[in-house]
């Protein structure tokens, strides 16, 4: 009698898996998450790790203001970038033409507003403590200026790779912003975090727990990412 | 090389440096207590550090004719024949292996080529330092307490290997080392500084 409980307990937990992973409402909040966090890190990326560099390269005046402003914007409520962007896209704003207001587009402008300063900031904090070395090195090596910075990227490859998976988490995991400029429209700007959301005020919670679970394996997966980078960098040093 | 009235500060030091010359295809060294300044010399003669006053004619050398072994060398995240490489592919040269591997032999890394370079011990990384300076025939080279790690067998092997080249193609070197003094026969010339000032020379 006991074994046959448990038997249905497990059937019944695979059906509820089976049910929430074919459902064609969270496939498409999986979807535009992941294209959502994988366009605005692209663009955070590209930008922070310009702007970090520069920020190391070159002294001018107000760059102590500038990096401190940077480092405020690295602990901006993403409800405030959300916001602004909502100003700026909606219909009668400055960037209104553009219709990307409730798209996909716009949620990740506004994610790359939280996730530049802090690529951004990471960047030029890596970059502060090794660059200096490296282009002095290539100097003595006789290397142009894009040699120069060539190498600067090789060299820096690995805590460039821990930005840009810290900034993923991050990107993936954000709703306050999302939820704004998104609209939250089933099956075009849900995204797995805005989808929790709204079921819990629902009180739907089994579809909300897988989204849940499938956000945690996400995140195992990106923090493993990252150990196994970390990992590869030590080993080597100890080779 | 000829460097005239050459002022540099850093912090509280000031390098003053009236007249200096350094003939060509020489083997000039330079001698100093810690914190004469043998350094920031090196540095702005390698335009790492700009000068605040005066000048260095550099009589036809260019950027690419002149390299700094400094004393804790940068190895970059490769294996000792991709840093050993290294200049070669700035300058668009291919690098030739047997030649590559002929020269790690002669200082004992041919063992290690593709071991990750970071790995390497202090005097091992010097070695290789030294090779990767010379690897595309510079015309100038400095070298920074460069044979200060070294154990006394690779001591002997770099010092054969500067004599080599100066006897096949003539150089210009500038060797700073606070043991030099015990090694008076490998310099043509010898340079003092004290306390961020050029002294002169003091012995040949």
């Amino acid at each position: 009698m006991r074994e046959r409980t448990h038997k249905q307990d497990m059937n019944g937990i695979l059906q509820w898996f089976h049910d929430c992973f074919t459902d064609p409402a969270i496939l498409s909040a999986i979807k535009v998450t992941f294209q959502m966090a994988v366009c605005s890190c692209l663009i955070s990326s590209l930008l922070g790790i310009v702007f970090g560099l520069l920020l190391e390269r070159f002294n001018f005046p107000g760059k102590r203001l500038l990096i401190r402003i940077n480092r405020t914007l690295m602990g901006m409520p993403p409800v405030v970038a959300g916001l602004l962007v909502y100003m700026l896209l909606m219909r009668r704003g400055p960037l209104g033409s553009l219709g990307w207001l409730f798209t996909i587009k716009g949620m990740v402008a506004a994610q790359a507003l939280i996730i530049t300063p802090i690529m951004t900031g990471m960047v030029h904090q890596h970059a502060v403590s090794k660059a200096p070395e490296i282009r002095e090195f290539c100097l003595t090596m006789g290397a142009g200026r894009w040699q120069t910075i060539w190498t600067i990227l090789k060299e820096m490859r690995h805590d460039i790779y821990f930005c840009i998976v810290t900034a993923f988490g991050r990107s993936i995991s954000e709703v306050g912003s999302v939820m704004l400029v998104g609209g939250n429209i089933k099956g075009r700007t849900r995204t797995m975090t805005t989808a929790i959301s709204l079921l819990k005020s629902q009180g739907i919670f089994t579809e909300g727990i897988a989204l849940g679970m499938i956000l945690l394996v996400m995140a195992f997966f990106i923090q493993w990412l990252c150990d196994l980078l970390q990992k590869e960098e030590v080993e080597h040093e100890n080779n | 090389m000829r460097i005239t009235d050459l002022s540099k500060t850093e912090g509280d030091f000031t390098l003053q440096i009236d007249r200096m010359e350094l003939a060509p295809g020489k083997i000039h060294g330079l001698v100093g207590h810690n914190g004469s300044g043998k350094t920031i010399l090196l540095k702005c003669i390698m335009g790492i550090l700009t000068p605040d006053r005066g000048t260095i004619d550099y009589e036809g050398l260019t950027p690419q004719d002149i390299t700094l072994m400094s004393q804790r060398p940068y190895l970059l995240h490769a294996s000792v024949y991709d840093n050993l490489v290294y200049p070669l592919k700035v300058r668009g040269q291919r690098p030739d292996e047997k030649e590559m591997d002929y020269l790690l032999e002669r200082v004992g890394l041919l063992a290690q080529k593709n071991q990750y370079a970071r790995s390497l011990s202090s005097g091992e990384r010097q070695k290789l330092s030294f090779l990767r300076a010379m690897v595309f025939g510079p015309k100038f080279v400095m070298m920074d307490e460069t044979l200060s790690n070294m154990d006394p067998d690779s001591e002997a092997v770099i010092l054969d290997l500067i004599r080599q080249t100066q006897d096949e193609r003539p150089i210009t070197w500038l060797i700073v080392n606070h043991q030099l003094e015990k090694k008076k026969e490998l310099c043509d010339v010898m340079h003092r500084m004290e306390k961020g000032r050029y002294c002169g020379i003091t012995e040949g």
